[in-house]
């Protein structure tokens, strides 16, 4: 409907052009490496914390390299053609395209790594990536509130779980000494520990794949452009929490606890995501329930334990990628033909689309499990390892596929079948990809050995023992084909009878927005929010309450800490010799100083008390025989007082004068004065009980001295400044670099030359 | 600004600029460092801004892009933090190691932690007059006369 003007192809094309061909290239590597027989990538990377870079491409990372690179090509390939429609629809300049594909290939290229990591903190680090890469993606149209929330939502759940991952890697190696993934699977032994461990794992898996309870925030992300949500939905993001579980599944697995967990999560978020989704009217928003809703087979699958659900799960995984990423571009096609996101607004549109009519028929029929699409084969699996488990496991499959087939049915009904409704050109770079997606479902059907011998080799890297995926046709009345037949039939009564699901459906949705999770991640926000705007005020009234921000704890804390040390012998005082004379005398005034400080209000005087007290300090040094410090002290007290001078040049006089006559009034009159007066009294006790203690017979001082002639330095001040501690130096310097700038941009308001 | 402030402060340029120079390259055998140093040469141009004014000093210094130091300080204090990773050592790892004669000049040692100096002489030097200049520039603005 709506086309980019000409000239703004540039800004797009380059860049699309650059990530569709990362996607393919990326896709042909992994499939030319996994038909090598895979490999390993084995990087030191921090090896004095036992953290290596360790990629391998076992059937589990082939299997989400190739979805994430897979899924990207035809996501990428769309995203040229939607961007530009996208970015004019909004009238923002072609120059926000770049950063849309670079997140996106971001994105991929931290779930692949994601994939083939076999280190728990190489893990963690891409887990994050993926968040990251998310959060931008998401919060892409960041001129529109609802996109911001959604991505700060996303990636606050997905973020604070994410930390509980991170734990339970440092859990494992307290108690395994490994973050090799592989090493950890050895030495793991059934227990307390492991199921903490797992537990935590198992929580951050279910955060980022959206269940119950923290799935709330996956209908919202639907705020992101179509792409985006296609692919984080398909391939990326919401994979990353089956692909840990997969991943890390032998520690998971031998806790029962925990894989009931899973089958209750799973089966929760089935239930809740399927009802919901039947009472969805906008389309991304049913799609985004259903993705939960089917990723809750996934974990219902690893909570099912056992070789044969864990190659139903990868199964499932790469069925469920094509086909949802085909249904989301689908979606995006049909609001580009008409101009509306709601099924209610929309009907009829077989006529004018069928290519995208049929493609997305496919991947309806490969979710609700028809023959022909690789969908069958899932679920025949799915099935299977759902009957070894018992009836009631079985019972529950059915009814679960049964939604879904309600649902989906009706979301493909509403679109394609119907009165028809007015619809615009679709260009063929956004018809194309779907179809492709489609016939691959087909294909898949029709020769399923492919995806089948893909999906045991990531089960054998989940159960660490040879598996099998045997699917084909059979035209018997076996329990899986009686069991979809049961499928179907469910499926068709609820669509054929909406009265029957309407009412409760409704009340179900209802009661989630009333009293669900999202209120309470709201409510909780809004609190942090409040405790931190309560602080804030707090601390950055003005300087004085900053000042005392730092003065009250830190001088409570060392109150509390001489208080409590035992007194007896720890305050000496010194004898005073003849020589010392010039000493005290530099030390006294530099007392004078500290008090007239506090006495003057005159801008210029306070400026000349402060540097005398500077250069009475500088005296101090350089009788105490710190000759490097006192040169610098004397130094840098001349420059800063000219440039307070300076400083001070540029405030209008009046404004000087006014400021000087300000007396503080009221309760603060005596509260500074009195916080000033006691901290200094504790920072003076803290002082001189270190000066009272006899210095240790082998500092860090004397071990400078002795390797200084080492460091060819014959000034120990010089050698530890710029060798032994340079990296402090460093880091100091960099402040100095850091205040030039903020200098300098403060005067030149913002300007920096 | 009054003629002796003027002739002192041209007398006294070099001398300054020269005791920089000579804390900075006698860093390792005595009193005072790269900073220092920067801190003294920036005082020097300092004193010419205060006799002179801004835009003759700029002019007759050719002083102008004398900050732009400060980064080229801040990159290469940074390059040569990184330096040893490259053939595997810890960073700002010595060199010349321990127990090998570093390369003389006349009576200078030639060492890493050296180069690490001038660095952070630079970057010292650069951020002083670039804040200098900043604040001479809205001095200017402010009272919207010539230099003084």
């Amino acid at each position: 409907m709506i086309d980019a003007p000409r000239g703004r192809a540039t800004a797009h094309s380059l860049p699309a052009a650059v990530a569709i061909l990362a996607a393919a290239t990326g896709f042909a590597a992994t499939l030319w490496c996994w038909s090598q027989g895979g490999g390993v990538l084995d990087l030191p990377w921090a090896a004095s914390l036992d953290i290596r870079l360790r990629f391998e491409l076992d059937g589990l990372g082939a299997l989400y390299t190739l979805l994430a690179t897979g899924v990207a090509l035809p996501v990428f390939v769309y995203a040229a053609r939607y961007l530009p429609a996208h970015l004019a629809q909004q009238r923002r300049p072609a120059s926000h395209a770049p950063r849309f594909y670079g997140l996106l290939v971001l994105f991929m290229v931290s779930m692949a790594g994601l994939a083939m990591a076999q280190d728990m903190v190489a893990l963690f680090v891409f887990w994050d990536l993926t968040a990251v890469a998310s959060y931008f993606l998401i919060a892409y149209d960041r001129h529109e509130d609802s996109a911001r929330w959604a991505a700060l939502m996303a990636l606050l759940v997905t973020g604070v779980s994410a930390v509980l991952l991170l734990i339970g890697a440092l859990v494992l190696y307290a108690e395994y000494g490994t973050f090799s993934v592989p090493e950890l699977f050895e030495r793991a032994q059934p227990g307390g520990t492991l199921t903490l461990a797992g537990g935590l794992i198992a929580v951050a898996a279910v955060a980022k794949s959206a269940q119950v309870p923290l799935h709330f925030w996956l209908p919202r992300a639907m705020a992101a452009p179509t792409p985006v949500s296609a692919y984080l939905h398909s391939a990326a993001m919401v994979a990353a929490g089956v692909l840990l579980l997969g991943r890390l599944y032998p520690l998971i697995e031998p806790s029962a606890l925990l894989r009931d967990g899973l089958l209750v999560v799973g089966g929760a978020s089935i239930a809740v995501g399927g009802v919901i989704a039947l009472t969805r009217d906008e389309m991304k928003q049913l799609l985004a329930y259903s993705t939960f809703s089917q990723y809750g087979y996934v974990v219902f699958l690893y909570g099912l334990g056992g070789a044969k659900a864990a190659v139903a799960a990868a199964f499932y995984v790469i069925s469920h990628a094509l086909a949802k990423s085909a249904l989301f571009l689908t979606a995006g096609a049909v609001t580009q033909a008409t101009g509306s996101k709601k099924l209610s607004e929309v009907g009829g549109l077989a006529r004018d689309l069928p290519l995208l009519a049929a493609a997305s028929a496919a991947a309806v029929a490969a979710i609700v499990a028809l023959p022909l699409t690789v969908g069958f084969f899932a679920d025949e699996l799915f099935f299977a390892a759902a009957l070894e488990r018992g009836p009631w496991a079985a019972a529950l499959a059915v009814a679960a596929a049964g939604l879904t087939f309600a649902y989906l049915g009706r979301f493909w009904i509403a679109i394609f079948l119907g009165p028809p409704t007015p619809s615009g050109r679709v260009p063929a770079a956004m018809l194309v990809p779907v179809a492709a997606l489609g016939a691959c479902l087909v294909a898949t059907g029709l020769w399923p050995e492919p995806v089948a011998s893909l999906a045991a080799a990531a089960g054998e890297a989940s159960v660490r023992a040879p598996t099998s995926a045997a699917v084909a046709y059979h035209l018997d009345a076996r329990s899986e084909n009686l069991m979809a037949l049961a499928t179907w039939s469910i499926g068709l009564t609820l669509l054929a009878l909406p009265a029957l699901w309407r009412a409760p459906a409704g009340a179900v949705a209802r009661l989630g927005t009333r009293v669900g999770p999202e209120r309470l991640y709201a409510a909780g926000l809004r609190r942090v929010n409040r405790l931190s705007d309560r602080v804030h005020d707090l601390e950055v009234r003005d300087l004085r309450a900053r000042v005392a921000a730092v003065l009250v704890p830190a001088g409570a804390l060392v109150a509390l800490g001489v208080l409590a040390t035992p007194t007896a012998g720890s305050y000496r005082v010194g004898e005073i010799a003849a020589r010392d004379a010039a000493l005290v005398l530099m030390l006294a005034l530099a007392c004078v100083a500290a008090v007239a400080a506090t006495l003057q209000n005159h801008h210029l005087t306070l400026t000349l008390v402060l540097a005398t007290l500077g250069f009475a300090l500088a005296g101090v040094y350089a009788f105490f025989g710190a000759p490097d410090v006192a040169l610098v002290a004397v130094v840098v007290e001349t420059l800063l007082a000219l440039l307070l001078f300076g400083v001070l040049a540029l405030i209008p006089a009046q404004v000087l004068r006014r400021e000087a006559e300000i007396r503080t009034r009221g309760s603060r009159r005596w509260r500074d004065p009195l916080i000033g007066v006691v901290s200094g009294l504790f920072a003076f006790v803290l002082a001189w009980g270190a000066l009272s203690r006899p210095s240790p017979e082998r500092s860090v001082a004397a071990e400078h001295i002795e390797l200084a002639p080492d460091a060819h330095a014959k000034d120990v001040v010089t050698a530890i400044l710029a060798d032994f501690r340079g990296l402090d130096t460093l880091g100091e310097v960099t402040v100095v670099a850091v205040a030039l700038i903020g200098v300098v941009a403060l005067l030149r308001r913002g300007r920096l030359w | 600004m009054s003629l002796l402030v003027q002739g002192l402060a041209r007398l006294l340029l070099a001398p300054i600029l020269m005791v920089a120079f000579a804390v900075l390259v006698k860093g390792y055998a005595d009193v005072g460092d790269g900073f220092a140093a920067g801190a003294i040469a920036s005082l020097a141009i300092l004193l010419q801004y205060i006799a002179f004014g801004r835009e003759q000093t700029e002019r007759t210094l050719a002083i102008r892009l004398l900050p732009a130091a400060a980064f080229v300080g801040l990159l290469s204090a940074l390059a040569i933090t990184a330096a040893p990773l490259a053939s595997g050592d810890p960073l700002l790892t010595h060199t010349p190691g321990a127990g090998t004669e570093p390369i003389h000049l006349g009576t200078l040692e030639l060492i890493g932690a050296f180069a690490f100096d001038i660095a952070v002489f630079l970057l010292v030097l650069g951020a002083t007059l670039g804040i200098i200049h900043a604040i001479a520039r809205e001095a200017e603005r402010v009272e919207g006369i010539e230099p003084r």
